[in-house]
């Protein structure tokens, strides 16, 4: 049964200063509780949250009192023909109210066609046809859940075939359709501008920059094809278990140099974890690279850019 | 953008016997699918480096999946407990 009727979607309240957080990880939770005067904001994974035990859930709850939340989904596979599930939504939307996060997301990504589920997040052919679909998708998400969900760039090792137009342009028209605002993960742009030899700052001033709500940041590594004819070809994959490389913290600052909203900062690492004090070493780059680039603007405006 | 394509790559990432078979053919594998000509000639234009890698990842992506989903079942936290015997 659905949970809400089509509701008017809303804007979620504007906070007033950037905040930088984790995402939420069993293994990381004492961490982040015995560190919450150096987090600001709390990451989870809807998907995890449906499966878990009501311990689990109030748990959460609790959780929800001592820090904001956001709610991070990973498997609504909003660009696809293929109309999003009802029984996903009905969950995201339960989920949403009872957590009351300061906002929700979910990837631009095709997880599953013709009841084949693909196992992550796929690259849509980049076409006007995937553009509307998914901004029709968004539309019934932020319909059924009743707020707009902010849309996040994937990662990629592979140009999805029949394409007729770049990452960026498809991305920045699905924003723009959709009315969503972009949650902007750099280390996708950065392991996509490695893999598909495209500059990572003109994939940047591609969006309007008051559309950039939110920022992703995580590591990666390189991996290698099997040899054919051709030989071996290496792309780098964004596996969310290495630290940030250097350029990512790069691209904060160019986005800090951009954008004048307050943004949501979030290091996402899902395994091999570090120990906690070099997670949030990792935040304090974070922090710092924001305010250089905030502060080149100040200073020098738009030349303050790269 | 039809749903016949999005499903054929769906199939094509998830799916090695298909995937072997339309590396050796894409376009004799294509049309098999009866997908339009167009589709055919983008999927003999395919990234095969890519296509080897993201279906690589996916695969490892579904394997985690389902061993989590096990942890979650009274059989896999059974399992579990006693690995954790001392």
């Amino acid at each position: 049964m659905a949970v809400a009727e089509a509701r008017e979607p809303v804007r979620l309240k504007a906070d007033t200063t950037d905040r930088f957080g984790l995402t939420w990880q069993p293994a990381l939770a004492a961490g982040i509780l015995a560190n919450l005067d150096r987090i600001d904001v709390v990451e989870v994974i809807a998907e995890e949250q449906f499966s878990a035990s009501s311990r689990a859930a109030r748990a959460l709850e609790t959780l929800a009192q001592q820090v904001p939340l956001l709610v991070h989904g990973v498997a609504l596979g909003p660009a696809s023909t293929a109309r999003v599930e009802t029984r996903r939504l009905d969950r995201l939307a339960r989920l949403v109210n009872r957590v009351k996060p300061a906002f929700w997301s979910e990837h631009l990504a095709c997880v599953r066609a013709g009841n084949i589920e693909i196992g992550h997040l796929a690259a849509a052919p980049r076409t006007a046809a995937t553009i509307d679909a998914t901004a029709a998708n968004l539309a019934r998400a932020a319909s059924v859940v009743g707020s707009r969900p902010m849309v996040e760039n994937i990662a990629t090792l592979m140009d999805p075939p029949a394409s007729d137009r770049s990452e960026a342009d498809w991305t920045s028209s699905v924003v723009g359709a959709s009315g969503c605002d972009l949650l902007l993960d750099l280390h996708n742009v950065h392991a996509n501008s490695l893999n598909f030899g495209f500059d990572p700052i003109d994939y940047l001033d591609t969006f309007d920059p008051e559309r950039i709500g939110a920022i992703h940041l995580a590591g990666g590594c390189w991996i290698e094809s099997t040899a054919d004819d051709e030989g071996r070809e290496r792309r780098y994959l964004d596996d969310h278990l290495h630290d940030v490389p250097d350029p990512v913290y790069s691209l904060l600052a160019e986005v800090g140099a951009r954008v004048r909203r307050p943004l949501t900062v979030i290091l996402e690492r899902d395994g091999r974890f570090p120990p906690m004090q070099h997670l949030l070493w990792q935040l304090d780059r974070a922090r710092a690279a924001l305010a250089e680039g905030r502060l080149r603007a100040a200073r020098y405006g738009a030349q303050g850019r790269k | 953008m039809r749903s016949e394509f999005e499903a054929f790559l769906a199939r094509l990432y998830t799916d090695a016997q298909l995937r072997a078979r339309f590396l050796a053919n894409p376009r004799a594998e294509a049309e098999r699918h009866q997908l339009t000509r167009d589709e055919c000639e983008a999927l003999e234009r395919i990234d095969r480096a890519g296509l080897e890698l993201s279906a690589r990842s996916f695969a490892h992506k579904r394997t985690l999946k389902a061993a989590q989903r096990h942890r979650r079942t009274w059989l896999g936290r059974l399992t579990e407990a006693f690995r954790r015997r001392p």
